[in-house]
């Protein structure tokens, strides 16, 4: 076997992690005072990332379902909803949750005097994860789609004639099987999310893209900021790709 | 005998296609009813309206008394009738046991331990206990649909409905599973069978039902429907399939 072969991606993984230590350790001066100063960007990162991603799973589920629904209402509204959503950039939906809808919510309060609604204040964190939730359970929805209607009609029947309703024929037949088929492309959207997620440093969350663009604008030294927040998300991209392999091999027992 | 089945002018249309066209029938507790006919003829089709896997669009259909009308009589329906289908349908990704634990459990609200006891039981029954642990890919053909006649047993089915049970099996398989059909029969259970094992019609059918185009040509018990066929189709059909010996 050639050599380059032999390298499985854990060394990769393990190559960054230790360059990122390495960094940090020998040349503590910038790179210790920039990992102390963005680590409470790294948790919002990670939680906002997990938050969203457990909804868009949830999110998805439905939406896959009703993309498959014989109901013309939910089928046309779930397609729609599809639809539009992947036409626009995440960016420009993030920004307009957290900019644009406020101003939506309030505008309504004060044409049916709700003073609920004339002083709500969005906030930053909510507003991102329902940006985030928002456009990635349409793609979710889609890969949930696709992932049910591989499974053969076959099992949805013989499910249903043993007596089943369609939920439980879902859950305890079709969709564990279709879990199987869909888990690789629900692990790159997890990484996909996990990147997309320093988009939400534009909409006031102060996540490690933030941090850092802070930490910059005070000690102008961008090719140390920028690099070492470039490894720390590979650090995290790196480590959730094996996790994710882990789990499809599982699956496939 | 009480009727447990009732067909009344039954209509389907695929599309264009006119699939079932006027359909009357009425099948008695405790009779074994073979539907025969060529490929379209809407055999399976009508089977599949009994347990509602098949809209209807005109006419009804009462089982046990039960109109299938709404969706609640319908689930109450399917409770009672047990399906076995050509291509098996085993769940992949249960044991061979849990295959028929599972219904049991979410659909009879049996405990663990009862549907355990009634699966090992059936399993017994289709000479197939050994595979209890086994993942239906591991069995062949035969043993797969022995598991699948297990799993719709298990829900204590009234009537069972067969949709070309040995088609998609090797030859030498099928003797296996129409045995355990035979046993069902004889036991008294009411059954609903597409099928052209002329062995088993001959063995184990009260009635033969002869259908083309949509809808029934010919019935009757199967020593007169084989032996002196009235209508001229029906001869041509048996004809050919009695020809191939099947």
């Amino acid at each position: 076997m050639a050599w380059y072969k032999k390298i499985t991606w854990w060394w990769l993984l393990a190559t960054v992690i230790i360059l990122t230590v390495f960094l940090t350790v020998a040349k503590s001066d910038p790179f210790w005072r920039i990992l102390r100063f963005v680590s409470d960007g790294i948790l919002v990162t990670v939680m906002v990332t997990t938050t969203s991603f457990l909804l868009v799973l949830i999110a998805g589920m439905f939406g896959g379902m009703a993309r498959l629904s014989k109901n013309k209402f939910i089928y046309g509204v779930s397609t729609l909803y599809v639809e539009l959503v992947r036409g626009i950039p995440l960016l420009v939906q993030l920004i307009w949750w957290y900019f644009a809808f406020p101003i939506v919510i309030q505008q309504i309060g004060r044409r049916f005097n709700m003073p609920s609604f004339v002083s709500y204040q969005a906030n930053a964190y909510l507003m991102a994860v329902i940006g985030l939730v928002f456009c990635y359970g349409a793609y979710m929805s889609e890969i949930y789609r696709a992932g049910i209607q591989s499974i053969s009609k076959g099992q949805m029947e013989a499910a249903r004639s043993l007596g089943m309703s369609y939920f439980q024929a879902m859950r305890y037949v079709v969709l564990p099987q279709a879990i199987r088929v869909i888990m690789p492309p629900v692990g790159n959207e997890f990484i996909a999310l996990l990147k997309d997620s320093s988009l939400v440093s534009v909409v006031a969350v102060a996540d490690i893209t933030r941090r850092g663009r802070e930490y910059m604008s005070t000690h102008f030294n961008p090719i140390e900021v920028w690099t070492f927040i470039a490894l720390l998300y590979l650090v995290m991209t790196l480590f959730s790709a094996r996790i994710v392999a882990i789990i499809e091999r599982k699956l496939e027992r | 005998m009480e009727p447990i089945i009732k067909i009344e002018n039954v209509h389907k249309h695929f599309g264009e296609i006119h699939a079932l066209r006027d359909i009357n029938l009425t099948i008695k507790t405790g009779e074994v009813v073979v539907i025969v006919g060529p490929s379209g003829s809407g055999k399976s089709t009508l089977l599949r309206c009994i347990n509602r896997l098949e809209e209807y669009d005109g006419g009804k259909i009462t089982v046990d008394d039960i109109p299938l009308d709404s969706a609640e009589n319908i689930n109450v329906v399917r409770r009672e009738v047990g399906m076995v289908f050509q291509s098996f349908n085993l769940f992949p990704h249960l044991t061979v046991l849990n295959n028929l634990v599972l219904a049991q459990k979410v659909v009879r609200m049996r405990s663990t331990e009862e549907a355990r006891h009634v699966a090992t039981k059936l399993l017994d029954k289709v000479g197939i206990l050994e595979k209890a642990d086994a993942w239906p890919s591991q069995l062949s053909g035969g043993q797969q649909q022995r598991v699948a006649i297990a799993r719709a047993l298990a829900m204590n089915p009234k009537i069972m409905l067969f949709d070309e049970p040995t088609s998609a099996l090797d030859p030498e398989m099928i003797k296996e599973v129409l045995d355990v059909m035979l046993s069902l029969a004889k036991d008294g259970m009411t059954m609903v069978v597409v099928s052209h094992e002329m062995g088993f019609t001959r063995a184990a059918a009260n009635r033969v039902v002869f259908m083309d185009e949509g809808s029934i040509a010919e019935e009757g018990p199967p020593e007169a429907l084989f032996g002196s066929p009235r209508k001229e189709r029906t001869k041509l059909f048996l004809s050919k399939i009695l020809k191939h010996g099947l």
